[in-house]
């Protein structure tokens, strides 16, 4: 049993920033039907800046962290305009665009930084608190809280702001929204913004839980992927819940079946997929003729 | 032709020459380019000529080698035995992989596809019989009776062979039946399937060739470097694979060929700056399909395109030959469909609430509602698009509710979409050539081992197409898109191509929306032509005009009900008819209604 919750609770803090992950994806998909292939490269690269700015010019951890989410943010910006004049029209070629920009992301990391990845030492010191004999770890307390206030600060921004209702309704139906008046790229450039940012947010909260390597956006951007779809695909709850669950069904795996867990979760997610392909939360939608 | 047979037979020459120009290390590059054309080729196959995207290419060419390695230097069977268990194991995880393509598409089917592929490096990385991080080496090398295969100069004849026979085959697919459908299918999955395509087999089929394709490359592989490790399979060289395949040109397997070359030599070039070369190649894959979607294969065509139209459209729409009369059904024919009580619900929205009709054979049908009265729904259900909630569909006396669309087709329904639903990268001629084919996905064996009874039957397939498009006037626009043709023009062909199918039963639906007075005149005349020739007529239309004139029975639904029916004269007086169209304050108050039109 207390291996179990040890492997919860651990599963917990990695589920969170699988969790961000996927509400980047979410985002993006909801406003514009769009996959990104180059968000887990957005989320490296988002890992590295926070992790030059926390290591290299000793600016605090919340700082560099917020220079980061601007300078990755930017970078959404710059993909979503490049392939806007792909948008509502061919979905299949902008996701292979996406795919180009990852190949270039990657690259360009590896120019940037070396192909050598670097461990970055966890920002807030001090022994793990132990709770009826299960250890958690202060950070993951930070990772979890920080991935909650996050995820109701974007609620509170999709429902409450004006430009965030816009984003709704160019989800809904981006045809009607022109008519009214709203600036649908505008729109999807906001969305590509937000979700690299949280992309950003991720990479550098999970700096000090793995090893930041110019590799680990692959992993973390399938995983975070898996998620949004688990939860089902443009779903904000959606996206929470499957991450965390996504965390937690890696926590297991990796513990059973050690090196063959990837394998595994590769596996069980296909699975899912085939089974209910709408996911939790999501919409069966249908077609029209 | 005489030039491209001649250019043709000019590369086939530098390439039998190639060698004798290069040094060892150039060959052996070379030899490795050959593998990265042959794997480009199959993805082609999956990606630009199926529409499924395929990103689990790299793991089939992993499995191929690794097989090979794994049966040769475990199991001490001989290279030849073990590559072809080899390409078959490879055939059997193409299937496997290409399953998920039968729920999901797009986007979906690119991350299972992708993480399946992650599936197979996390296993052969750990697996002791693949050797771990460490791969296999001493893969013995492939023995051939007179010929030294650890010679590269001499395996570069054999790769050469097998890359030619692989990609003629491809082109073989392509330009006959099995690929038409294909292609048909990444158009527009949905008219594919009411055209009889038979949807989820071509899935798995475009899944089947990519594999293959991607085992031979293996087994070459193997043969060549003689070592397997786990990252030569990694997600790098799929996205490699994929931007060969972009700039190449993914709907053309030439395309695929030259993108796969075009980028190896430059990858080469800028051997000494791997990461160059990766900006280089992922910006060049960016613009790709920002600027030129059709890769470098397009080019020509661009090119052409923007140095003047010459060639533009002169064809004229010609007009419509009548069919010959066929006898008159006897009188006691049973109703070729039967709608029994069918329901449609859509969660909490109903769109039918217990539909029935029966239409004679013969019969001309229309079925006339307001927008949103279920219409549509209608003949998706019959159809087979969906499956209803409730109720039974007959169809020449037997019950085929919730069959799939093709088997449907097949059976002998055709129809017409409201927003036209025309193959947009298929020709005219192409589109009718779909739904004149009939043969089964499974005959595609034929095209291993009868390649001639093909290539016969796709000859006599195009002369029916002409016909049919002589009948319809369009032999003009034969080898155009469609979508380059006027409106009334694509209405045409689209009813050419159901009544292509040689339906019993053919749903119109809202034919003649869009078309101007003479097009409808003409469209009246043509439906009537079609159903004198033997062919049972159902038809959606607001053109009341239409309608009266040309059904000999209509049925009214409004707000998911029949709520009348009966010969033009009769329904037109129908009070709940009027109604329907006009609002309650038209009739007088003591009108019997059906309950659902009350509420």
């Amino acid at each position: 049993m207390q291996v179990f919750l040890q492997t919860f609770i651990g599963g917990l803090s990695l589920g969170a920033i699988y969790a961000l992950v996927a509400l980047g994806f979410s985002l993006v998909y909801r406003t514009m039907g769009l996959v990104n292939f180059a968000h887990g490269n957005v989320v490296t690269v988002g890992a590295y800046l926070a992790s030059t700015f926390y290591l290299s010019s000793r600016l605090p951890f919340v700082l560099s962290m917020a220079v980061a989410i601007l300078l990755t943010g930017a970078i959404g910006l710059v993909i979503e305009r490049v392939l806007r004049p792909l948008e509502n029209k061919d979905f299949d070629l902008m996701l292979i665009g996406t795919i180009g920009f990852g190949i270039v992301l990657e690259a360009l990391i590896i120019m940037i930084w070396g192909a050598t990845g670097r461990a970055v030492p966890s920002p807030v010191p001090g022994a793990p608190i132990d709770l009826f004999g299960v250890r958690i770890r202060t950070y993951d307390l930070v990772v979890l809280a920080i991935a909650a206030t996050a995820t109701v600060l974007l609620v509170f921004f999709l429902s409450r702001t004006k430009r965030g209702a816009a984003m709704q309704a160019v989800a809904m139906d981006h045809e009607a929204a022109t008519a009214v008046g709203i600036h649908v790229g505008r729109s999807n450039a906001t969305a590509f913004m937000i979700g690299a940012g949280l992309a950003a947010l991720a990479g550098g909260l999970v700096g000090p839980l793995l090893y930041v390597s110019p590799a680990m956006g692959g992993a973390l951007g399938i995983k975070g992927f898996a998620a949004a779809i688990l939860g089902g695909f443009g779903s904000i709850p959606g996206a929470v819940i499957g991450g965390l669950a996504i965390g937690v069904l890696d926590g297991f795996t990796a513990g059973h079946f050690q090196g063959y867990s990837e394998l595994v979760t590769f596996l069980v997610f296909t699975m899912i997929i085939m089974i209910r392909p709408t996911g939790i939360f999501g919409e069966r939608t249908v077609n029209r003729a | 032709m005489r030039y491209r047979i001649a250019g043709f037979a000019a590369l086939a020459v530098a390439a039998w020459l190639l060698p004798y120009g290069l040094d060892t290390y150039a060959i052996h590059v070379v030899n490795v380019i050959i593998i990265f054309a042959l794997l480009a080729v199959g993805l082609g196959l999956a990606m630009g000529v199926a529409g499924q995207v395929n990103l689990a290419q790299v793991a089939f060419f992993g499995v191929g080698a690794y097989a090979t390695a794994i049966l040769t230097t475990r199991a001490g069977l001989g290279f030849w035995v073990s590559a072809v268990l080899a390409v078959a194991a490879t055939a059997a995880m193409g299937l496997l992989v290409g399953t998920p393509a039968l729920r999901i598409q797009s986007h979906y089917l690119g991350i299972v596809t992708l993480g399946l592929a992650l599936a197979f490096t996390n296993w052969v990385t750990n697996a002791q019989v693949a050797g771990g991080a460490e791969g296999i080496s001493n893969i013995p090398v492939p023995t051939l009776p007179g010929v030294d295969l650890s010679n590269e100069y001499l395996f570069y004849y054999l790769e050469l062979i097998v890359l030619a026979g692989g990609l003629l085959f491809g082109l073989f697919v392509v330009r006959t039946g099995l690929g038409r459908r294909m292609r048909a299918m990444r158009d527009d999955a949905l008219a594919a399937g009411a055209l009889g395509a038979e949807v989820p087999m071509l899935r798995m089929t475009a899944f089947l060739l990519a594999s293959v394709y991607g085992g031979v490359a293996g087994v070459l592989y193997a043969g060549l470097i003689r070592y397997v490790a786990p990252e030569s399979f990694g997600i790098a060289g799929m996205f490699l694979l994929l931007a060969m395949v972009i700039i190449g040109g993914r709907q053309s397997l030439i395309g695929c060929v030259v993108g796969a070359v075009a980028l190896s030599v430059v990858r080469e070039l800028l051997v000494d700056h791997p990461t160059y070369a990766q900006v280089a190649y992922g910006t060049v894959v960016v613009l790709t399909v920002v600027f030129a979607p059709t890769g470098l294969a397009g080019l020509p065509a661009r090119i052409r395109a923007a140095r003047g139209r010459r060639g533009a459209v002169a064809a004229q729409l010609k007009p419509f030959q009548p069919y010959g009369q066929s006898e008159a059904p006897p009188a006691d024919a049973p109703p070729v469909l039967r709608v029994d009580d069918v329901h449609m619900r859509f969660r909490g929205l109903k769109a039918l609430g217990g539909v029935s009709l029966t239409v004679r054979r013969g019969e001309i049908r229309g079925i006339v509602g307001p927008n949103g009265s279920g219409k549509t729904t209608l003949f998706n259900v019959v159809s087979g698009l969906y499956r209803p909630t409730g109720g039974r569909v007959e169809f020449d006396a037997r019950d085929v509710t919730g069959l799939a669309p093709y088997r449907l087709a097949r059976a002998g329904i055709a129809r017409t979409f409201q927003n036209l639903r025309l193959f947009g990268d298929l020709t005219v001629r192409e589109n009718v050539l779909v739904a004149l084919d009939r043969s089964r996905t499974v005959d595609g064996w034929r095209y291993v081992f009868s390649p001639l009874s093909v290539l016969r039957r796709d000859r006599r397939l195009r002369g029916r197409a002409d016909e049919v498009l002589e009948r319809y006037g369009l032999t003009g626009f034969a080898a155009l898109p469609p979508r380059s043709l006027p409106y009334g023009t694509q209405r045409r062909v689209e009813i050419a191509r159901a009544v292509a199918a040689r339906p019993r039963l053919l749903l119109l639906d809202e034919p003649a929306a869009g078309l101007n007075g003479d097009e409808v005149r003409r469209l009246g005349e043509m439906v009537r032509s079609i159903r004198d020739s033997g062919v049972t007529v159902v038809v959606i239309e607001h053109n009341m005009g239409l309608v009266m004139s040309l059904c000999e029975r209509i049925t009214v639904l409004a707000g998911g009900v029949v709520i009348a029916e009966g010969s033009p004269a009769q329904v037109a007086a129908a009070p709940a008819v009027i109604e329907a169209y006009l609002g309650d304050s038209m009739s007088a108050d003591d009108v019997e209604l059906p309950s659902e039109v009350n509420r």
